[in-house]
């Protein structure tokens, strides 16, 4: 017999697909649309295992030591693989060295939604409840080390407005704790919101993109309501460090297939996100960058481990 | 009213397709033969079956994934009561009474008590999800974390209490089990706490391990002792039929379980698990048969049986209407929703008509299906239990171990179990009851997480779970019960209702 090259006979079994966040939220969400389109392509089922905690970093770490066969994958994410490695003292993986970056998903920005009973209409109501009450204003986000906390801190430090950041396992339950009034305020990313606020349980209060977002045109922009903050979020698709590198190449192809197909570009429409449109090499000089850029962002923004 | 019976004749359309209606028994039959099988449980079933349920419609999927879950709760009884092996810790407080009566010879009886028990407060149940579905979510959307956490603690405090022997001892093993969950990585700051460097212990000790370890394997070391002594029950299980005094005494007992499990079941992270111990110390507080608790009292089977079915099904509401997976098993079909590209949570009832109100009604037919697999049939299950202990535990073992290492394909949770097997028989000759550890094991990571959000929303300040009123009468409840403890002379009447 003679020896097959790495990765033809890939993938012989099911793949897991590691999402560092409880369900619900942007990543379980990308996720799940991800894994139906591309377990298709590759002709075996991906199954989703939600592994959250501290910021998306338990499960990135997860992945990082398993082993780079082809069949385990994560997740990455601006938190895990941009923010957390600023945040986290006793994080155990490398963002870049540790892992074999596949694909950019997608990217969105982030929204501040509010219950729907909370009285304040726009930032500068929040701004002076939370001067006024002597507990500040609570704000949920997805876990510490998402874009989604730092804006909620940018937000504190450019109104000097007294906010109470609390971090959940994910978008999920702090939407579920947002509906329900248990907190007022919740900074989230586009995707796993966007259904709420079309369904109306929440109210989108300020959208952190340059320009009104096409899919939500009556939700105002942080900058119109006199506050300059601009805050991205992305997602995209990782292994193990040491995966075969034919492996990597068909997964990013397969990828980015089906982030070209309609079906997808259209769900992604919906959700206000934008497919990604990196290839392996390109998502991890991205991912080099990213985690350079957030270094100083975060040492600035004073953003710390509730 | 009207609109209700609509829906769930739509319902019941939808769930009376052949298709529906097949993979409804199979989940069914899956569910009880691994529910009678200790070892591998409804949450390894099921994540081993999920890749299956992907070629699926999602109200075929979730049906059968629902009939799986049922199925592990009627036939997890069985082996409770036959064999005082738990196959949900829902069903621990079966092995109470129920072992005891199958003792007495009654174990034909106690089955049957259990399943029509589990049937009646089914089909109630499900009544009351789809009546009142809508108008519990707000129930239990009115919980905050404070909340939360002094039902946790109740809860706990509840698990001491009822425990048998010593309360200091259940205090202890509820602190011991909430110390236990605590081990792996912080998920606020992600710190590693009581790892002492393990890399395996970084996402915390495994609840299955741990519930295999100290029950079944503890279970199975702690009968070699007295060998061959139980297969005389396994094969005598009597009579199906109860007599007209236990049918008198069960009948009160199972209405009762019916109520509490339906009210306990929404609150998510309660459950099953939680119905069943209140039913339990509701019936020995209040049941006619109280004094007999102990000896095989048919109450303590109704009850908490009643209970469990009734919170399994109403469980199911926060699922349904908020997306909020309660356990383990609620996780996974959540899973199975998203990967269909179904969103669990408030628009669900709306937006997903067939699959919210398919799902209500084949939760009746399975509870049908399930009366008809568990009681007629039980011979053939029994069956499955009458094989020799050599035969029987080695089998055991090697399912236990199977099961195990499937979680994570990993042997270090093999070795896990056996830690706890060893330490679950050594708290036996201690006398230390194992219920209250698990409890606490489970509850602990929450009650941690409620705490932290509680006290991070009102900054430090502690007097938030005296401010909210149903979180202070929750506090007042367990201080009452605790306190009652320390009296001499009910510590003693528990005592001496516990030795019977």
């Amino acid at each position: 017999m003679r020896a097959q090259p790495a990765g033809a006979t890939w993938p012989t079994q099911p793949l897991k697909l590691v999402v560092p966040y409880a369900p619900g939220g942007t990543t379980d969400l990308v996720a799940r649309l991800l894994a139906q389109g591309l377990g298709e392509r590759l002709g075996q089922p991906i199954i989703i295992e939600n592994r959250p905690g501290a910021g998306a970093t338990l499960g990135s770490q997860v992945v990082a030591e398993a082993r780079p066969d082809g069949y385990t994958l994560v997740m990455s994410n601006i938190a895990s693989h941009g923010i957390s490695p600023a945040l986290y003292p006793g994080l155990r993986y490398d963002a870049v060295r540790d892992f074999a970056h596949v694909a950019l998903v997608i990217s969105n920005p982030s929204v501040f939604v509010a219950n729907k009973d909370f009285a304040p209409r726009d930032l500068g109501a929040v701004a002076a409840l939370a001067k006024a009450q002597p507990r500040g204003v609570a704000i949920a986000s997805s876990g510490a080390g998402s874009t989604n906390h730092l804006l909620i801190v940018q937000f504190a430090q450019a109104t000097g407005a007294n906010i109470n950041h609390v971090p959940y396992r994910g978008a999920g339950p702090a939407m579920t704790d947002v509906i329900a009034g248990v907190v007022p305020l919740m900074s989230d990313s586009l995707p796993s919101a966007a259904g709420h606020i079309r369904a109306g349980t929440v109210r989108g209060l300020a959208m952190a993109s340059a320009t009104r977002h096409p899919a939500f045109p009556d939700v105002p922009t942080f900058r119109e309501q006199g506050v300059d903050l601009v805050s991205n979020s992305w997602f995209g698709l990782s292994a193990p460090a040491g995966t075969p590198p034919a492996i990597v190449d068909r997964l990013s192809r397969e990828t980015r297939a089906v982030l070209a197909s309609a079906e997808t570009r259209a769900r992604f429409a919906e959700l206000g996100g934008t497919p990604g449109d990196l290839d392996a090499a390109g998502y991890t000089s991205f991912i080099a960058t990213e985690v350079a850029r957030w270094l100083p962002v975060v040492r600035a923004s004073g953003a710390t481990l509730d | 009213m009207e609109t209700l019976l609509a829906n769930l004749a739509h319902g019941f359309y939808v769930a009376f397709s052949f298709q529906n209606l097949l993979f409804a028994l199979i989940g069914a039959l899956i569910g009880t033969a691994i529910g009678v099988l200790p070892g591998i449980g409804p949450v390894a079933t099921i994540s081993l079956l999920l890749p299956i349920t992907f070629g699926q419609p999602a109200t075929t999927a979730i049906i059968m994934l629902a009939g799986i879950y049922y199925g592990a709760q009627y036939g997890g009884s069985t082996t409770a009561i036959l064999l005082n092996l738990p196959g949900e810790i829902s069903s621990v407080v079966t092995t109470l009474e129920g072992y005891k009566m199958a003792r007495n010879g009654r174990a034909g009886a106690a089955l049957a008590t259990s399943a029509l028990g589990s049937f009646f407060a089914g089909s109630v149940a499900t009544v009351l999800v789809a009546a009142s579905g809508p108008l519990l979510t707000s129930v239990a959307l009115s919980f905050g974390p404070a909340d939360y956490f002094s039902l946790m603690l109740l809860g706990l405090i509840i698990s001491a209490v009822l425990a048998q022997g010593s309360v200091l001892k259940s205090v202890a093993m509820v602190v011991l089990g909430v110390a236990l969950g605590l081990v792996g990585t912080d998920v606020q700051t992600g710190q590693q706490r009581f790892t002492f460097g393990v890399p395996e212990l970084s996402d915390g000790i495994g609840f299955v391990s741990v519930a295999m370890g100290m029950f079944g394997i503890a279970e199975i070391i702690l009968n070699l002792e007295k060998p061959e002594a139980r297969e005389v029950l396994s094969a005598k299980v009597g009579s199906l039929w109860l007599t007209k005094e236990e049918f008198r005494r069960a009948t009160p007992a199972v209405l009762r379980g019916t109520i509490l499990g339906s009210v306990l079941g929404i609150l998510p992270g309660g459950g099953a698990a939680l119905a069943a111990f209140g039913a339990y110390m509701l019936e020995r507080k209040v049941s006619k048969g109280r004094h007999l608790f102990g000896t095989g009292a048919i109450e303590g089977v109704a009850g908490p049986e009643a209970a469990n079915n009734a919170a399994a099904q109403t469980s199911f509401i926060p699922l349904l209407t908020l997306g909020i997976p309660a356990n383990a098993v609620r996780a996974l079909m959540v899973g199975a929703l998203i990967i269909q590209g179904i969103q669990p949570g408030p628009r669900m009832v709306e937006a997903q008509p067939d699959l919210f109100w398919g799902l209500i009604a084949s939760m009746w037919i399975g509870n049908v299906m399930l009366l008809v697999i568990n009681l007629p049939m039980i011979g053939m299950w029994v069956k499955l239990l009458q094989v020799p202990y050599k035969y029987l535990y080695p089998s055991i073992l090697i399912f236990c171990c199977i099961g195990v290492y499937s979680l994570n394909n990993n042997v270090f949770d093999v070795y896990q179990t056996v830690i706890f097997a060893i330490f679950g028989v050594i708290c036996n000759k201690l006398k230390m009851e194992p219920a209250p550890l698990l409890i606490g094991f489970v509850l602990g990571p929450m009650m941690e997480e409620h705490l932290r959000r509680a006290m991070l929303l009102s900054r430090g300040d502690p007097t938030v779970f005296l401010e909210r009123p149903i979180s202070a009468s929750m506090l007042a409840i367990g201080a009452v019960v605790l306190g009652a403890m320390l009296l001499p002379n009910l510590r003693k009447g528990k005592d001496a209702a516990m030795s019977g």
